[in-house]
């Protein structure tokens, strides 16, 4: 009976200890909490190397923002400069262009397109007629062939299979004509490259170039042609 | 005798581990709450060294001075008084009264038992 006294008394007292020991242990451990918050607020000593540490943020920034501005002046000039190098470029590739071009004209390179072929051969031979120059073909024929198509638009003219070129030159020499020194008998095979419908059109005209060559008895055979290609002169700067 | 130490100290370690954050407008009731029932434990020391000691009065006087403390500071809180206060005064007060009285029995106890040391 004593025994269950003295442990009902001490189960009360523990329980006012566990609540006091609760209330204080609580209790400290909430205003150590709101002393750390406080010590957050500044002391003259922390609030001088705030100020130092802003001053020091704020001059960095402000030479971030230099800096940034320049960077966007270097992006601008990097810009400019890229325009002027895209320009460039696109003169470049004109460059290129026309540089192909050119070596078309020039002969340097193999050309490969639709176009017309021509076939001079001399008249049959006549008895009737004295002069045996009425019926070969004479370089001026050539010439006028080959005008005629470079007229008409041919980007590309060879002679028997050697091309011709801006500087190129055709000579009578007897029985042959020589081509950039080169000499061709008869039949001359004139192969240009261009739009057939138009270069034959051309050749066709009536009074044209035809009719003057039939009329100098020299045969004209004229073809059009869906590829022809025409190589490079070789071995000549 | 090895239970309240025991409360104490699992009551020590709930307060210090538990972490309930409670607003800091309340903090006041609370460290009322913690004088009152220090005031309260002490009396009841001082009773159980006067020989006064009644349980009942113990421990019902520790819980009702803890509520009426808090509910002291409410009122005054919401009243615009200062009355925490009142309570702070009242509690620190009767604290180093018993304090005192404690101080002096275990004085008077301690000579008591020398002198008997003594004439022994």
């Amino acid at each position: 009976m004593k025994m269950i006294k003295v442990k009902g008394k001490h189960v009360v007292l523990s329980l006012v200890c566990l609540v006091l020991g609760f209330m204080i242990a609580f209790s400290y451990h909430f205003t150590q909490k709101e002393l750390n918050k406080k010590n957050t607020n500044l002391t003259s000593e922390q609030w001088e190397k705030t100020i130092d540490l802003r001053n020091q943020l704020i001059e960095l920034e402000e030479l971030n923002r230099k800096l940034q501005k320049e960077l966007n002046q270097k992006q601008d000039k990097v810009l400019a400069n890229e325009k002027d190098l895209s320009k460039e470029a696109v003169v470049y590739s004109t460059l290129a262009e026309d540089a192909e071009k050119y070596r078309m004209f020039l002969g340097k390179v193999k050309v490969k397109g639709q176009g017309v072929s021509v076939q001079l051969s001399d008249g049959a031979y006549d008895p009737e007629e004295e002069n045996i120059n009425n019926y070969l073909v004479h370089e001026h024929h050539v010439f006028k062939v080959i005008n005629e198509l470079y007229i008409s638009g041919a980007a590309a003219i060879a002679i028997n299979g050697q091309r011709l070129t801006s500087h190129s030159y055709i000579i009578c020499n007897g029985p042959v004509i020589t081509v950039d020194g080169i000499q061709h008998p008869a039949p001359f095979v004139i192969t240009a490259i261009g739009d057939p419908d138009v270069l034959a059109a051309a050749l066709n005209l009536t009074g044209g170039v035809k009719d003057q060559l039939v009329n100098d008895n020299i045969v004209f055979t004229l073809e059009e042609k869906s590829e022809i290609v025409l190589n490079p002169i070789l071995g000549q700067s | 005798m090895w239970l309240p130490l025991l409360g104490l100290i699992v009551g020590i370690l709930l307060g210090l581990l538990t972490d309930i954050r409670i607003p800091e407008e309340y903090s006041n009731y609370l460290s009322i709450a913690v004088l009152a029932a220090l005031d309260t434990l002490f009396g009841g020391i001082r009773a159980h060294l006067q020989n006064i000691y009644d349980e009942k009065v113990f421990v019902s006087g520790f819980f009702f001075n803890i509520l009426l403390a808090a509910s002291l500071a409410f009122l005054g809180v919401h009243l615009g008084v200062d009355l925490y206060l009142a309570a702070v005064f009242a509690f620190g007060v009767r604290l180093f009264q018993n304090i005192a009285v404690i101080r002096r029995i275990l004085l008077t106890k301690w000579s008591k038992s020398k002198e008997k040391l003594e004439k022994n």
